[in-house]
């Protein structure tokens, strides 16, 4: 086995933050003659851990299988200690202890044989009974830090698997070889890793290897580089730091970018990106004609100052901070939504944008952003929305239990929830339209800090002292607590905030984030390129939080600007960005730019005036509609979420059936195509050739001309049919629902 | 509201698949075949036994006590008012006013244990819609991308049938709410690609159709197919096809969707216009008797899983219309309402159903299965009604495997609690996966990523037949 990749690659995996640990690993002596006695925590938990015996499907089941019932995975090493030595260890004849008996499948086990009497295991487990089955021992060691080596590592064929090293670090600073006694979990599934470590690839690509001993779990990440004879690096132009950082990997990986897009795919897709919306004919022709070489820098200029910029990106934020109307009713709604937009449209800076939400107290028809906390009715749903949206931390596993491979623990969850208890309400009304449910709220609130204690932590039944995430000091009980809260999360030293909401910012524009799900950010799902992510985070950081300043960014940054079309190198490549990958247009964006091309606006139940689904305060079309419009349908049909969760998932872009069936045979693309006075009427009204009506059409709905395949493909249908406006409806149909209209490439 | 988080705790009870991998059993050179399969069922599957399932959800809550968990002996306060008559289960009895389900009794099996603890109608809903406990009892639970899929979309997503033809879901003629939408009836984090074909229109209006199936009335199917003519043509020009596979994935639905619109087999499916006028009155003319009788249509014609909704809403204060919420509520009366409404619907069509079923040899590999989310009081209640009761009520099952003329599981002396062989709603979910060939320990991922089994009951294999 070789170590062959020199410095430079790993730092370029890892960025500049992470050291490199040295390879000396103690070469395999067993675990137990590192010590002097044997203990359940330190020896037998891993050993019961790596057969299995602490899962969810067994023993670590809530209740438990047959008569034992462990801790899931051995978090809990007192009361697994207490229930074994309780019934399954027999001190006076060791080998009939029901433990090893079990084991073995000397007797009846529903989990079968879980590993030899001669094995390492057995002899163990046996050794440790004889010893007195001890819990822990005097003055014993514990364990501090795992070590995996290489904990990254670019490997090149025909070098395809990399042994991996995992050393135990004791707070004696002792140090044992786990290998034996890891698990071992890809996240791609590219690679096999044997029982002891050795990580194997069948195809190229990237994955990353958690291992896990004991509570601690290290990520080692590893790119398998096919060998691709003749490869040459074509150093492409780096338009600013994004290109420079996604090159610098690139290269390392042997993927050339595909090439950058025309100005007509570009224009479309900036329109869709910040506006949502596709361009119109004369938009596209003004930025086609334009000859300034800066006009790509130029149109987004233009475009982050136009309203529906604002509608369009109050909209992803609305999503996020449950803008609905059962719980805030639609005056509510509508406050807390004009006050996102106007806060996009003046360019609120983001952390104070975060400020404001996390602290904003008052009537929440006066003080708009108290509007979030009246959706979050208790402290445990505030602190994991807000650790998920602003920090990226999923708490909610923590509710129940330790994660067994994460660092948020159940004392992170209550204490940190804890900072939120004492938010109350003064419900001035309530003149709820459905009686049945205690979450339906319309009428004036006035939302309080009054540092009353509810919440209690379930194991101690007591009140958890208010600590915020990763802290180790306690927050004081303070009533300005909320705005401590504020400061300390947006600080521009706060390790997560600004590197989760300008990862979001890149994931809108670029379809995946650095870290995806942009919402899970923890050392076991790591950024695709940590340098690209450090430096997008210094320069957000560094602009003041200026969103329209990131999405300038990384617009002009010439990933942004590549092709769909993949060469030979990036074919199987779809996290590396680069190249464009095609994606659905969302439920906005489609619906609104249908109607831009055909005419008119859709209408939605509550809305006495028809307007663009991305102007819609609420999410009444998605649950409310007693008489659902064609709009309300539709939206709903292609992903708009309830505003239910406080995750980006929640909205879904993915394709079905009936959506299918809805552009095919339903009302809405059919109601447009033959609506009196629409796009084929006024192109009409002209007397058009033929020639002229498709390429119109055609530059109107895809922002192109057509092919000469396609001008006398179309012609000679439309000739073909005594019926011209029904054919130009068929052709505007098949515009509408080619490909290139529905995804945003 | 409680956050629906913790309702994915057992995505921690990983499955013996994982416990291999996790394990890593391997390095001891151990020989477990049950495990090392990955499933406890050779070739990963257990036998499928039914091709399909036929879902009768009685929304709002049937009693048990007073249709197939008889209480004789109990106090009068217990007791059923009704007449009881025997049927051609000799252990089971059932009311006067259903000696034609008396009848088919020996068809069935009844799981007399089963029980939960979801007092609220939404929440017991979605339990028995998806085999899986919710976040929290609460009458306003609100479906999210958290919750679990419903059961066909979990068999879409293990077992589809292939695209153009019959989908593998259809649900109608209702969305389930009461107050809300009740989760359970889509695929939530599966995807959309996974909902069921929904077909929200009442099967016993004369002019019935599938608007999804038929084409607006400017548009022809001639027009439909040079527009898809066109759309290839601008595609080809895109390349679109060539290198993406969202493109590729979506075309795939047009494709589907074209052909099905295209389809006799498909449009035959949902004809019941073809079905003789005696086949059709047996079924009875009501929503309910012509959404069975298009439910066995269904599966003749390759559905897997066909849900249909007794109503939209629990109902119980009705005799036209609504569901089994019988509490007596606003001065009304629970036993004249169904002894008027829902015992007569049930009785014309259950019994047609099965007889139809076995007439055309489709019985043994469709599986019945008639529940409703909870049972009702034992007690009758000051409205001389019954309220809800999750501890312990009835379920029946017919066909695609299951024993005939069997009583699983007891109550106790007034029907209040499971006395014998408790079942579980997971239980249950877990049996109708392993009847249709489903390992019930199979995985899928929610929206977080997590893996989670799509049953964490055991398949009750005492009603195997």
């Amino acid at each position: 086995m070789r170590y062959l990749s020199p410095a430079p690659l790993v730092a370029l995996l890892l960025g500049a933050s992470v050291a490199l640990h040295s390879l000396a690993a103690q070469e395999a002596a067993p675990a137990a003659a590192a010590s002097p006695g044997i203990s359940y925590r330190n020896d037998i938990l891993p050993v019961i851990t790596r057969a299995g015996c602490n899962l969810g499907a067994c023993h670590g089941a809530q209740t438990g299988k047959g008569e034992l019932t462990l801790s899931l995975r051995g978090e809990d090493p007192v009361k697994d200690h207490a229930a074994l030595v309780e019934k399954f260890v027999n001190l006076g004849a060791p080998e009939k202890s029901y433990l090893l008996r079990k084991a073995i499948e000397d007797v009846n086990h529903e989990g079968g044989k879980r590993f030899e009497k001669d094995s390492e295991s057995y002899e163990l487990l046996h050794r440790w009974i004889i010893e007195g089955a001890r819990r822990d021992l005097p003055d014993e060691p514990t364990l501090v830090r795992l070590e995996v080596t290489p904990e990254e590592k670019v490997l090149f064929e025909p070098e395809t698997s990399v042994q991996l090293a995992v050393t135990a670090h004791y707070s004696d600073g002792t140090t044992r070889d786990v290998r034996r006694w890891s698990i071992y979990e890809p996240t791609a599934l590219n690679v096999e890793v044997s029982p002891d470590g050795l990580v194997e690839s069948h195809r190229p690509g990237e994955t990353t290897v958690n291992v896990r001993y004991l509570g601690l779990q290290v990520p080692a990440r590893l790119a398998f580089v096919p060998d691709r004879p003749g490869f040459t690096w074509t150093d492409p132009p780096a338009h600013n730091f994004i290109d420079e950082a996604l090159h610098a990997k690139w290269k390392t990986l042997r993927i050339l970018p595909s090439d950058p897009c025309d100005d007509a795919t570009y224009v479309r897709r900036v329109h869709l990106d910040l506006i949502g919306l596709i361009p119109t004919e004369e938009e596209a022709r003004a930025f086609l004609e334009d000859k300034d070489p800066d006009k790509r820098a130029k149109l987004v200029d233009a475009l982050l100052q136009r309203p529906e910029f604002a509608d369009f990106w109050a909209l992803k934020w609305a999503d996020l901070l449950r803008v609905e109307e059962k719980v805030l009713d639609t005056r509510g709604v509508a406050a807390f939504h004009g006050w996102i937009r106007k806060s996009i449209a003046e360019n609120k800076p983001l952390d104070r944008f975060a400020r404001e939400v996390v602290s904003s107290l008052g009537s929440t028809y006066e003080v708009a952003a108290s509007n979030y906390y009246r959706a979050l009715r208790a402290p445990d749903q505030r602190a994991e929305a807000i650790a998920q949206i602003f920090l990226g931390v999923r708490l909610n596993c923590a509710k129940c239990h330790n994660h067994p491979s994460e660092r948020w623990t159940m004392d992170d969850y209550y204490q940190f929830s804890a900072v939120f208890d004492g938010i109350d309400y003064e419900i001035k009304e309530n003149k709820r339209f459905d009686s049945n449910d205690k979450n339906n709220f319309v009428g004036e609130q006035v939302v309080k800090f009054i540092d009353k204690r509810e919440l209690k932590d379930p194991r101690t039944k007591k009140e958890p002292v208010p600590r915020l995430l990763g802290e180790s000091e306690p927050l004081a009980s303070d009533p300005k607590r909320l705005e401590k809260l504020g400061t300390w999360m947006t600080s521009p030293e706060h390790p997560l905030f600004a590197r989760v909401q300008v990862n979001r910012i890149w994931f809108h524009l670029m379809g995946r984030g650095l870290v995806d799900p942009v919402d899970d950010f923890r050392a076991t799902n790591p950024p695709v390129n940590p340098a690209l992510l450090d430096a997008l985070t210094a320069d957000f950081v560094a602009s003041g939080f200026d969103l329209r300043h990131a999405i300038r960014t990384i617009c002009a940054s010439r990933a942004y600007q590549l092709g769909s079309v993949p060469n030979d190198t990036n074919r199987d490549d779809e996290i590396n960005f680069t190249r464009a990958l095609p994606r659905r247009l969302s439920a906005e964006q489609l619906l609104d730019s249908a109607h831009l091309a055909l005419g008119g606006l859709p209408s939605f139940e509550g809305h006495e005036q028809p307007m663009r689904a991305a102007q819609l305060p609420g999410v009444q079309a998605v649950y409310r509609p007693k008489k659902p419009t064609s709009g309300d349908r539709f939206v709903r049909l292609f992903g708009k979420p309830p505003r239910l969760t406080n995750s980006d998932t929640e909205r879904t872009t993915d394709t079905s059936l009936a959506q299918v069936f809805e552009l095919t045979s339903g009302s809405t693309l059919n109601g447009l195509l033959t609506e009196k006075g629409n796009l084929i009427d006024r192109l009409l009204e002209a007397k058009p050739s033929d020639e002229a009506i498709v390429e119109r059409l055609y530059r109107t709905i895809l922002t192109r001309a057509p092919s000469g395949e396609e001008l006398s493909a179309t012609t000679a249908y439309l000739a073909s049919t005594g019926k011209r406006r029904e054919a130009l409806e068929d052709l505007a149909w098949s515009l509408l629902n080619a490909k290139e209209f529905l995804l945003r490439r | 509201m409680k956050s629906p988080a913790c309702h994915g705790f057992d995505a921690m009870r990983l499955s013996r698949r994982q416990l291999i991998t996790a394990g890593g059993m391997g390095a001891l050179g151990l020989s477990l075949p049950k495990l090392f399969a990955g499933s406890v069922y050779p070739g990963g599957r257990p036998e499928a036994r039914a091709k399909s399932v036929i879902f009768l959800f009685q929304w709002g809550g049937p009693s048990h006590v007073d249709m197939f968990d008889l209480k004789l002996d109990a106090p009068s306060e217990y007791r059923t008012p009704h007449k009881a008559i025997r049927t051609s289960n000799p252990d089971l009895l059932t009311n006067e006013h259903l000696p034609r389900v008396a009848k088919i009794m020996d068809r069935f099996t009844v799981i007399r244990s089963v029980h939960h603890g979801m007092k609220n109608h939404n929440s017991a809903g979605y339990y028995a819609l998806s085999g899986h406990a919710p976040p929290t009892d609460d009458q306003r639970l609100r479906d999210s991308i958290d919750l679990r899929p419903a059961y066909g979309s979990v068999v879409d997503y293990f077992a589809p049938n292939p695209p153009g033809g019959l989908p593998t879901f259809v649900s109608y003629p209702h969305v389930v709410a009461d107050g809300s939408r009740t989760p359970g009836q889509a695929a939530s984090f599966l995807g959309k690609k996974h909902d069921p074909l929904f077909v929200p229109r009442d099967p016993n209006d004369p002019n019935f159709k599938l608007p999804e199936l038929s084409l607006p009335d400017n548009l022809s199917l001639d027009r439909l197919h040079a527009r898809r003519g066109l759309q290839e043509l601008i595609d080809r020009q895109s390349r679109l096809l060539d290198h993406s596979a969202e493109a590729r994935g979506l075309d795939d639905y047009y494709k589907s969707a074209i052909a099905m619109l295209n389809s006799e087999r498909v449009r035959d499916a949902f004809d019941l216009a073809s079905e003789p006028r005696k086949i059709r009155d047996a079924y009875g003319r009501t929503t309910y008797g012509q959404g069975c009788l298009l439910a066995r249509r269904l599966v003749e014609h390759g559905v897997k899983v066909v849900t249909c909704y007794f109503s939209s809403g629990i109902g119980g204060q009705s005799i036209t219309e609504g569901g089994w919420d019988t509490h007596g509520f606003n001065d009304t009366r629970m036993f004249p309402i169904v002894e008027q409404y829902h015992y007569p619907i049930t009785e014309t069509t259950l019994p047609t159903l099965i007889y139809d079923l076995e007439n055309r040899g489709l019985l043994d590999e469709t599986l019945v299965v008639w529940m409703g989310e909870f049972g009702r009081t034992p007690k009758i209640n000051k409205n001389a009604s019954r309220d809800h009761w999750p501890n312990c009520y009835s379920v029946l099952l017919a066909g695609g495997g299951v024993k005939r003329g069997y009583i699983h599981g007891a109550s106790d002396e007034t029907g209040s609690n499971p006395i014998e062989k408790p079942v579980r709603l997971e239980d249950l979910s877990a049996t109708i996966y392993y009847l249709l060939g489903i390992d019930p320990t199979s995985e899928y991922h929610d929206s977080q990523g997590r893996p989670l089994m799509i049953s964490s009951g055991e398949p009750i294999l005492d009603v195997v037949a």
